[in-house]
């Protein structure tokens, strides 16, 4: 079942409806997986910050038919190596995204996505061009990169439903800072 | 067919031809529960009701399990009580039972073509689990169109042919050695065809064999002189099969044997030919791990025990351009003008024992065989390991011929892996925990770690054998291998693995890596088309009671060939199959199908187009310009009725009108919204099967036709079903080039294809609502991939209905029923002097003799 307590604001069952078909869909796809562990093995962030287990995650979609609480899906660099090499065809990197879209829906995404999120919506960029960046392409005659217009960004965030995401994100860590 | 009086009926199973042309038609239909197979889904006492009120049908009776003995009984009981002369089961896949209630029927004296089945389960109830209402309609609508079929059904005479009395094996490995053997000492003579110059197969190069590690070649090796030795075993190296004609107990065969040019008499597998030939080829048997010369023997104990040349790798067997061994060879054994012959053969039976080949390590690319020399396959160790091998038996790393002093074997390599075979290979445990305990009795000191998934010791002392190399203190880790990176100075070897049971990811290193490989089938291309599963494997007949048989009668398969395999359960394989290969010989004669095609002289037209549609040459023309059918060569696939255009042709039970009639009962009600599906009995219909066998839901629309072959489905029936208003036609085969069981019917039926979009075109029918599909036995999923595509096309409703159509010449018939329907008594055939029942409504095909005594 899906987490109570932070989402409880949300009492709107529709969004209630679409989490459940997205774990139900989750379920779906982790299904076939054996176990193997070549994904892991496979899993270049796994030999760095053993946390991040692609089995692990996937196993407990599989066995407690929840997506797991930790928060290590977060750390996964969308490398695709685990799809590459799953042999059972599973797309691994679609799981552990997916269990990052519930979570955050869940207002689970961790502090520092959060502020990502929040930086790229007031400049439209995460990383503002140099001024020396600038400099170099006026000498080498290259014309201004595009500015960025943060109007933009956040009309992508609404229509995609980031925005509500980031909300409930930030509402859940209110809360938990008032705890 | 002969003519009695049908109170003699019951006199005995001997008399089966008696009840001929009863004229009152007494239809017993036999819904089955199976169950909660079928009952837990479809209403079967609706079925039931529903089944009385069809014309012709005389009693109905429900059973829980009608293929069970009680369920037989009854239906005995109920022929002789109620005087039944048509049956029809309303069950199972006819695949599963038919021949079941074919010999039920005769038993009670009734011909057993007179037995038709309609497929409620594999077609409804496993199908349209979650669909009952739509799946009771559906089964009402197989029942009727069952009826309809039953109710034209005539009897025919059963035949047999005689056999003869040889068998062909095909491959001597040891599965095929070992049905060889088991054939000839019970008398029969076996021609045994082997595509390498010596027998033994895979096994010969194995250094122990599990799970008691005993000498492989010690105990194959007498077996092999066994089987050279003995008089009835005709061997044949370095041949394959080029062509096989006839049928069961007359199979043709030829043989193409190539070249050897050396005398297999005349040698005495001396030796001294190979010391001067002057050029090294890698040595097949070692797995290129060491260098053999031109001319070669595969291993000292080669069966037979002689010298070949290996034409490739040869400079030239004359003085100018070599010819050092022919001058060498005291014996003059070598004939450097040998040629590649052909060799006719008869036999009554056929066994297939290709087996498999090794998991190619190169599709792996991860482990880096191939690239680093001390990554070895299983095979690459069985010869290291051999004391006949490369290296003396003495295990060694390829990189630098030093001792490993820690060695890893990963698992499951080539097997359980959707990108090279998604199958266990079923040895492959087995034969790492043997690799690891040879290592350990030759170098108790090297270390042995064992990465598995799931450990499956699943055969007789396995588990032994298991608790033997734990007890050696080799290591078992939990987890698949992901990758393997060579140190490039030391050429060690750093192994990644996740250790599953605790989480852990597991770098170590090793100075040598085995893989051990899984299997891949090699089987399907063999000259008589026998279907295999999607990774080359012979599909059985059964897979539980007639493992060994297959689709084709009289052939029959063993060993790695039907899926991989170790020893032990090849050589039961084998035997059960010299068994069963057996049984077809010992008996002399072979009741064959008597469904073979008959011309209606009075309508030919003499045009000779069956002539060039018959795969079997079975139609020939007399002095007269007539022509006619030989029985024992037809099989009954139907091509020539397919293409007749005069439909002259009869095809006992899948005559024009009985599928007609099928095709008018299936869209009687709704027909915008139905599919009629056209299936052959040996690719499409078992894959339809296996839909349901595997319980792929798919839409109800689809009403499935079953006949021999594709050939069967002429251009009429699509045209019939359209003017009738049908949402979507599927003509499906097995697949294109040589899949057909028939040979050629696919053919045949594909080039049909632009005359009947043609027709659909003038008729403004959209071009989706026909389809040609190739299915197999093994497709399954695409069989409920195309009826879940097929539901949507049916969805839209048809622009037009038909009836104002304009008429093309194929079809001048299609508007007739619909008159004839209201005034049917009339003796349209002089045969039937009968009227329609009462009974006989709008809704239920006119054109069926539906006949009533008077």
């Amino acid at each position: 079942m899906l987490v109570k307590g932070r989402s409880q604001k949300r009492s709107d069952d529709m969004a209630d409806d679409i989490q459940k078909s997205k774990l139900d869909a989750l379920k779906k796809t982790a299904r076939p997986c054996f176990q193997c562990g070549i994904c892991t093995s496979s899993c270049p962030v796994f030999r760095v910050a053993p946390e991040l287990n692609p089995r692990v995650s996937v196993d407990s979609i599989i066995t407690k038919g929840e997506v797991p609480r930790e928060g290590n899906e977060w750390l996964c660099a969308y490398c695709l190596m685990c799809d590459q090499r799953c042999p059972m065809g599973v797309s691994l990197a679609e799981i552990l995204m997916e269990i990052k879209n519930i979570s955050a829906r869940e207002g689970k995404a961790p502090p520092d996505v959060i502020e990502s999120a929040e930086s790229l919506m007031a400049d439209g960029c995460l990383s503002p061009i140099s001024s020396r960046s600038d400099k170099k392409r006026t000498e080498l005659g290259l014309p201004d990169l595009p500015k960025a217009d943060p109007a933009d960004v956040q009309k992508l965030f609404k229509a995609t439903g980031a925005f509500e995401v980031l909300e409930i994100n930030k509402a859940a860590q209110q809360e938990e800072a008032a705890e | 067919m002969t003519t009695d009086d049908p109170k003699e009926r019951s006199a005995g199973p001997s008399q089966v031809e008696v009840s001929t042309t009863d004229p009152e038609l007494r239809i017993g239909v036999f819904p089955c529960k199976c169950g909660k197979n079928i009952g837990a889904v479809v209403d079967i006492d609706d079925v039931a009701e529903y089944a009385k009120t069809l014309p012709g049908v005389a009693h109905v009776q429900v059973n829980v399990y009608t293929c069970a003995d009680p369920g037989q009984r009854e239906i005995q009981q109920a022929i002789a009580e109620h005087g039944l002369n048509r049956v029809v089961v309303a069950s199972c896949s006819p695949t599963m039972h038919e021949d079941t209630f074919r010999k039920t029927v005769k038993a009670a004296g009734l011909n057993p073509y007179l037995c038709i089945m309609a497929n409620i389960r594999e077609h409804v109830s496993w199908v349209h689990q979650h669909n009952p209402e739509e799946a009771t309609q559906k089964a009402k609508d197989l029942v009727a169109m069952a009826v309809a079929k039953a109710a034209t059904l005539q009897p025919q005479p059963e035949l047999d042919v005689p056999v003869t009395q040889a068998a062909l094996v095909v491959g001597a490995g040891v599965a095929g050695m070992q049905a060889s053997l088991d054939l000839a000492e019970a008398g029969f003579k076996v021609h045994l065809i082997e595509k390498q110059p010596t027998i033994g197969g895979i096994m010969a190069i194995l250094d122990k064999v599990f799970p008691q590690n005993d000498c492989s070649i010690c105990i194959l090796g007498p077996k092999m002189v066994d089987v050279a030795k003995h008089p009835n075993i005709n061997l044949i190296t370095m041949a394959e099969v080029e062509s096989v004609s006839g049928y069961v107990g007359n199979f043709e065969v030829r043989v193409k044997q190539r070249a050897r040019y050396v005398d297999i008499d005349a040698c005495t597998s001396c030796g001294d030919c190979v010391e001067v030939c002057p050029v090294d080829v890698p040595s097949r048997t070692d797995q290129s791990l060491t260098w053999q010369k031109a001319i070669q023997i595969p291993f000292p104990q080669a069966v037979p025990s002689s010298y070949f040349v290996d034409p490739d790798a040869c400079l030239g067997m004359d003085l100018i351009r070599c010819g050092k061994c022919i001058d060498r060879c005291e014996q003059e054994a070598i004939v450097p003008s040998d040629q590649d012959k052909y060799i006719d053969l008869d036999a009554g039976v056929i066994i297939l024992a290709t087996g498999f080949k090794p998991a190619e390590p190169s599709k792996i690319p991860r482990l880096g065989w191939g690239r680093y020399p001390n990554v070895i396959t299983s095979l690459e160790f069985e010869r290291l390991i051999n004391a006949a091998g490369p290296t003396g038996g003495s295990l060694v790393r390829p990189s630098d011929l030093t001792k490993p002093k820690s060695v890893a074997i990963a698992q499951c390599v080539g097997s359980r892996d959707i990108n090279t075979r998604s199958g266990c290979s079923n040895f492959c445990c087995a034969e790492s925990v043997k690799c690891a305990l040879l290592i350990k009795e030759h170098y108790p000191d090297t270390e042995v770690s064992i990465f598995y998934q799931d450990l499956r010791m699943h055969g007789k002392y396995f588990e032994d054998q298991y608790q033997k190399a734990r007890e050696e203190g080799i290591k078992f880790i939990r987890g698949r291998v992901g990758e393997i990176q060579q140190y490039p100075k030391t050429k060690s070897l750093r192994v990644s693995v996740e250790d599953t049971t605790h989480n852990k990811l597991l770098l170590e290193d090793f100075e040598m890596v085995i893989l051990s490989m899984g299997a891949e089938g090699v089987s399907g291309n063999f000259p008589i088309p026998i279907s295999c599963t999607s990774d080359s494997f012979y599909i059985e007949s059964h897979p539980k009671l007639r493992p060994v048989d297959t689709s084709s009668a009289g052939v029959f398969i063993c060993g790695g060939a039907e899926s991989p395999k170790d020893i032990r359960d090849s050589v039961i394989q084998a035997s059960a199959a010299a068994g069963r290969a057996g049984i077809i010989l010992q008996k002399g004669r072979y009741p064959i199908e008597a469904l073979s095609a008959k011309i209606k002289q009075d309508l030919c037209s003499r045009c000779g187009t069956c002539v060039s549609r018959c795969p079997y040459g079975a139609i020939s023309q007399d002095g007269t310009g007539k022509f006619t059918v030989m029985g024992a060569l037809c099989q009954a696939c139907g091509t020539c009725a397919g293409d007749c255009p005069k439909d002259a042709i009869y095809m006992p039970n899948f005559t024009t009108e009985q599928i007609e009639a099928q095709i008018k009962i299936a869209l009687q009600e709704d027909p915008g919204n139905k599919i009629v599906a056209f299936a052959c009995a040996f690719c499409s219909y078992r894959g339809s099967d296996l839909a349901g066998v595997s319980r792929m839901q798919h839409p109800t629309n689809a009403r499935i036709i079953r006949s021999m072959c594709s050939g069967r489905y002429s251009t009429k029936f699509a045209q019939k079903a359209f003017e009738l208003g049908a949402g979507a036609v599927l003509y499906s085969g097995c697949h294109l080039p040589s899949d057909c069981h028939f040979q050629t019917g696919n053919h045949w039926m594909a080039k049909r294809e632009p005359r009947i979009r043609a027709w659909m075109k003038r008729n403004n029918i959209e071009d989706e609502r026909f389809r040609i599909e190739w299915v197999t036995a093994g497709e399954g999923k695409k069989w409920q991939n195309i009826m879940t595509e097929m539901a949507e096309v049916v969805k839209t409703p048809r622009q037009q209905i038909v009836p104002s159509v304009s008429k093309k010449p194929i079809d001048e018939k299609s508007k007739r029923p619909s008159k004839a329907k209201t005034d049917t008594r009339p003796k349209t055939k002089p045969k039937a002097k009968s009227k329609t029942k009462s009974r006989d409504t709008k809704k239920s095909a006119s054109k069926r003799k539906v006949t009533k005594k008077k």
